[in-house]
């Protein structure tokens, strides 16, 4: 049997969906199945040997449960932790978006002098920010933590905060420093002859110019904090800075919490990353190549 | 004129002061310091002032069989993860760079798990891999395969594959962004010129994609490595179990889980920071080793 041209367009239409289903369901299944975990009775949800694939009755019962009693016991009771998750979506925001912002701006203001201004130590100072990407994490970390407990830093969000800028930086140094490059330079030297200092260049030229590299330093910086773990791990000690991915092994740790509370909880953690994954992957893939990539 | 060179240097100072001020001291001075701690016997537990040992701690980690065990761990999950990763991401890229209608929206789709927290990714494995009540041992019970719940996370054997995928499952969007952006540079002509000397598909693939993907093969595979061979977040919700601070599931310990039992569990500081500056060493020596063979390789086919 021949297939015309457009019989063999459909079949190999048909064999790609098949394939990207596959890739789909290895994708998203875990992500679906913590979803339906977190709206499910609990009855549903300890079902066995057959699974309900999908609740015959959504609640966000364990959601309100996490935020206003803490985590339930499978064996009944609540754990002594009615705050963690506030604090902990509280704790997340903050440092996330801080140290975002603060990286942002120092990145840009750097970014532009290290692409158009000629400065003494300009290519050392580069290299020695560019030298932190190799550099195991650990090889600092350990002395970094004494340092702040001099500091009295230990378990504030003005340490994680500082903590993540200064780690965010090579990244956003080096995005904020190639996008600015790629700027026509004759834009800038039209507004230098007419006698503008470099303050008012970078504030009414580079800025609205730059923005869509400001937006994608934003939002990775953004990603990678919400995300991190080791950091508050290590300089957290309670809600007074423990952000929601603590929360989280908190509740894992406690063998007991019922899986639909943790489920809930792993939904909350993950929905702003999932959320920035969908609306602004193209920032978020070309800033996280690029960091790796050089 | 004077004026603005004395602005420009304002401005030179008031941006780059902070930078180097925070890398000086949170990242830069603390190296330091961590090497000289490493050859100090600084432990938290005995009140004593440190004493300067030289390269005791170093000796005594290279002598010590937990060191090696978990060191050849750290590799086995390294030399398990990357060939399944980048099996996983060279299909998916060979996939989103056919043409189709509705490709971005897969595209977007199949590179969210990069985009989670570790510990979520780790939560989430865990809990459908669970015994009692996991999503795989339903599904397999549904579809015939199992007459029974089996505890996926039970053998020492089992825990290191399972880690091996959720890593996998974590990172294989980023090799899969780098292949298909090397793909999409081979040029058209290329294949059109080989089909027309007969060449069948599976040999497109091997003479063309293959050594033109070298490159991108090279960063994926040394960005990948990093990122395996410094594992932790996955493996601490995953099968650590060490969150209420137990003691760390020793199956699993890898380099990094090492490093914090060392450091911030048993107080041990000098034994601790002689072996994250191991662990520098080693993996500068791999990313040497790797870039240098990928790119001798690259540069001869070219």
């Amino acid at each position: 049997m021949k297939l015309g041209l457009r019989g063999q367009e459909r079949l190999r239409l048909v064999f790609i969906y098949i394939l990207c289903a596959i890739v789909l369901i290895w994708a998203l299944a875990p992500i679906y199945w913590v979803f339906v975990s977190s709206i499910s009775t609990r009855v549903e949800l300890y079902a066995r040997p057959y699974k309900i694939w999908f609740p015959s009755q959504p609640t966000f019962e364990s959601y309100q449960t996490i935020f206003t009693q803490g985590a339930k016991f499978r064996a009944g009771g609540f754990s002594p932790t009615a705050d963690l998750m506030g604090a902990g979506l509280r704790n997340s925001i903050v440092i996330s978006v801080g140290a975002a912002g603060i990286v942002t701006l120092l990145a840009t203001g750097a970014g532009y002098a290290f692409a158009r201004m000629r400065f003494l130590g300009r290519n050392l100072i580069f290299l020695l920010i560019m030298f932190m990407l190799p550099l195991p994490i650990w090889v600092s970390l350990i002395a970094l933590f004494f340092l702040m407990s001099q500091l009295e830093l230990i378990d504030t969000l003005l340490g994680l905060i500082l903590i993540f800028v200064t780690l965010l930086l090579p990244l956003a140094v080096w995005m904020m420093t190639t996008f600015v490059r790629d700027i026509p330079a004759e834009i800038q030297d039209a507004a230098r002859v007419d006698g503008a200092n470099r303050w008012r260049l970078v504030y009414s030229i580079i800025l609205p110019l730059a923005r869509p590299g400001m937006v994608a330093v934003f939002l990775v910086a953004m990603l990678s904090t919400w995300n991190n773990f080791l950091i508050p791990l290590i300089f957290t000690r309670t809600n007074d800075s423990q952000p929601l991915t603590i929360v989280l092994t908190l509740f894992i740790g406690q063998y007991e919490v019922a899986w639909e509370d943790m489920s809930a909880a792993a939904v909350v953690t993950m929905l702003p990353p999932f959320i920035m994954a969908l609306f602004f992957q193209r920032y978020l893939v070309r800033g996280l190549t690029m960091g790796a990539v050089k | 004129m004077n004026r603005r060179i004395n602005s420009d240097s304002l401005y030179v100072v008031i941006v780059i002061a902070p930078i180097v001020l925070l890398i000086a001291l949170f990242i830069y001075y603390p190296a330091l310091d961590t090497f000289g701690q490493s050859l100090t016997n600084r432990n938290l537990r005995i009140r004593r002032p440190p004493k300067v040992v030289g390269a005791e701690n170093y000796l005594k980690l290279v002598n010590d069989e937990e060191f090696w065990e978990v060191t050849g761990r750290s590799f086995q999950i390294v030399i398990m993860t990357l060939p399944l990763e980048m099996v996983v991401a060279f299909s998916i890229a060979m996939l989103l760079n056919q043409r189709f209608p509705g490709r971005g929206v897969v595209r977007t789709l199949a590179i969210l798990p990069w985009m989670l927290p570790g510990v979520v990714n780790g939560f989430l494995w865990g809990w459908l891999l669970n015994g009692e009540y996991g999503a795989l041992n339903g599904l397999l019970y549904q579809f015939g395969l199992i007459s029974e719940y089996q505890v996926w996370l039970r053998a020492p054997e089992h825990q290191i594959f399972w880690v091996t995928v959720v890593q996998t499952w974590t990172r294989y969007a980023f090799p899969t962004i780098i292949l298909l952006a090397g793909l999409q540079s081979i040029p058209d002509d290329l294949f059109d010129a080989a089909k027309v000397d007969g060449a069948n598909a599976i040999s497109r693939v091997r003479f063309i994609t293959f050594p033109l993907l070298l490159p991108s093969f090279g960063i994926a595979l040394v960005v990948e490595f990093i990122a395996a061979f410094q594992i932790f977040d996955v493996v601490w919700t995953l099968t650590a179990g060490s969150s209420a601070g137990g003691s760390i599931n020793p199956f699993t310990k890898t380099l990094m889980l090492y490093n914090y039992e060392l450091v911030f569990r048993d107080l041990r500081v000098g034994l601790g920071a002689a072996l994250s500056y191991l662990i520098l060493l080693m993996s500068l020596a791999v990313g040497m080793i790797f870039v240098l063979r990928v790119y001798n390789q690259g540069v001869q086919e070219a």
